[in-house]
């Protein structure tokens, strides 16, 4: 599913730069993503695409322009009829739209799997206790773990890790979800359980989902679109056959020929 | 003979009360260290320099001098300009604080060394900032610091004779004021010694099992 015009996108951005000290990680970039849409961001180390994702999760700021959330401003509100920085209460509201899967899967240590599912929706949804179990354990179900539900993520591989963590950003019901290179500090053996999980999210669920990964043969089998990152630019874009097979970017050849040097099958 | 037995067992009951005042100072001192503690290292976090820095001042001024001096200006400056307070609180709060200023440090290290990505983990399922330190951040800084902090209120613990000289009756003015009136220095100054030994070593065995239990996390 590629962006329709007469759909307005659920994700806009506009014009934004990001700097970190002198190095400019995003200029000027502008796209949009369509409600449902698949979008795989590919690109080379620093390129700026898991920026994207921390920006659209609020975990950095912008330096300028704007992003819209279903038509509605991320980082600006409006006040007397101006619009200002969005303050806490604003970007609260707007989070609760957006989930996402870290590299590192950041589980949190102290709580059992169940705890980790739960916490959120009980304390910021206001669902109660038993329905959240409830929910809980259909996802943990769903990602295959429902029998460690009581196991703390000590105990767990890093490919369970990974499928707990989905499970808990599912848990929320975003309307967004953004997977961070979710399979990268994985072992070989422990990727593919990661990617049937999301390939099945991808085919039940009509959540839009952006995708930074240097799996090229995941992006290629999950992605309606695939954008090519180089220096904070979009160097290419276009449905994942094109991308793959038929790229016109001398730069983006070049890319998946080093990755495919690199031993990743396409 | 130098050591005289009936005299030095007719003078346990009255230290005893002082142990009682010593035991007491030291844990009301260690609630008030532990609390005002983690209040000074989550201030020192504010993003606003307006309460960051003054703050961080308090807290290098109240480590900067000695407890004693602190003590002084609690229990007999203050009535000067309107607050009197009982010589037990003055001692508690002089304890306490001074520690505060101690225990911060164990906080701060406690709570840098929570990932960054616990931070960012709650951030994106939207927790709040209270929320982010009251379920996340906190469960896991504390633990691996329990030591650290049992080990400053131990040393509080051996701190507590300067107590005396704000009149309160714990174990070293109820042993000196035993002294003064009996002449006898050898069996009130070597008693105080062995309590303070056997609740020290006490302690310190308490504390090894705490480093057992609490000594490894994130595990």
């Amino acid at each position: 599913m590629t962006a329709h015009a007469a759909v307005p996108p659920i994700i806009e951005v506009d014009r934004v730069s990001k700097s970190f000290g002198d190095f400019k990680v995003l200029d000027e970039l502008s796209f949009s993503v369509a409600p449902a849409e698949k979008l795989a961001l590919i690109g080379p180390s620093g390129s700026g695409k898991t920026t994207i994702l921390r920006i659209l999760m609020t975990l950095e700021s912008i330096d300028s322009g704007h992003i819209r959330i279903e038509g509605e401003e991320l980082y600006h509100m409006e006040k007397g009829g101006r619009l200002v920085p969005a303050d806490e209460a604003h970007l609260h509201r707007m989070r609760a739209k957006i989930g996402m899967v870290f590299q590192l899967f950041n589980l949190f240590p102290h709580m059992c799997v169940l705890d980790n599912v739960t916490l959120a929706p009980v304390l910021t949804k206001g669902v109660a206790k038993e329905a959240a179990k409830r929910r809980a354990m259909e996802l943990l179900d769903m990602v295959g773990l429902a029998d460690k539900a009581k196991a703390m993520p000590a105990q767990l591989s890093g490919g369970q890790k990974q499928r707990v963590a989905i499970a808990r950003a599912l848990a929320l019901e975003p309307r967004i979800m953004l997977f961070d290179e979710v399979t990268s500090a994985l072992d070989p053996e422990l990727v593919e359980e990661v990617l049937a999980v999301m390939h099945r999210l991808a085919r039940e669920t009509d959540m839009t989902m952006l995708l930074v990964t240097h799996e090229m043969g995941f992006a290629h089998d999950f992605a309606d679109r695939v954008m090519f990152f180089d220096r904070g630019r979009i160097v290419e874009q276009g449905p994942p056959s094109e991308i793959f097979t038929n790229p016109r970017e001398e730069r983006t050849q070049g890319f998946l020929r080093k990755i495919i040097a690199a031993g990743h099958r396409i | 003979m130098l050591w005289d037995w009936s005299f030095a067992i007719s003078i346990i009951p009255t230290l005893w009360e002082g142990v009682k005042i010593t035991i007491l100072a030291t844990l009301l001192g260690s609630v008030v260290a532990a609390v005002a503690g983690l209040a000074i290292a989550l201030l020192r976090r504010s993003t606003s320099l307006l309460v960051c820095k003054p703050v961080a001042f308090l807290a290098e001024f109240f480590r900067g001098t000695p407890l004693l001096v602190q003590l002084y200006v609690l229990f007999y400056v203050l009535p000067d300009i309107g607050i009197t307070l009982s010589p037990l609180v003055a001692g508690v709060i002089g304890l306490g604080v001074h520690y505060a200023t101690y225990t911060a440090e164990v906080y701060r290290a406690g709570i840098d060394n929570v990932a960054r990505g616990q931070w960012e983990a709650a951030k994106a399922v939207n927790l709040t900032a209270s929320q982010t330190w009251t379920r996340i951040i906190l469960p896991q800084a504390v633990p691996p610091m329990i030591p650290a902090l049992a080990n400053y209120f131990i040393a509080m613990f051996k701190e507590t004779p300067l107590l005396s000289a704000i009149t309160i009756l714990e174990l070293m003015n109820q042993a000196r004021s035993i002294a003064n009136f009996n002449y006898r220095y050898i069996e009130p100054m070597t008693m105080v010694g062995v309590f303070f030994l056997v609740i020290s070593l006490i302690s310190v065995f308490g504390l090894r099992w705490l480093e057992r239990r609490y000594g490894r996390v994130g595990s």
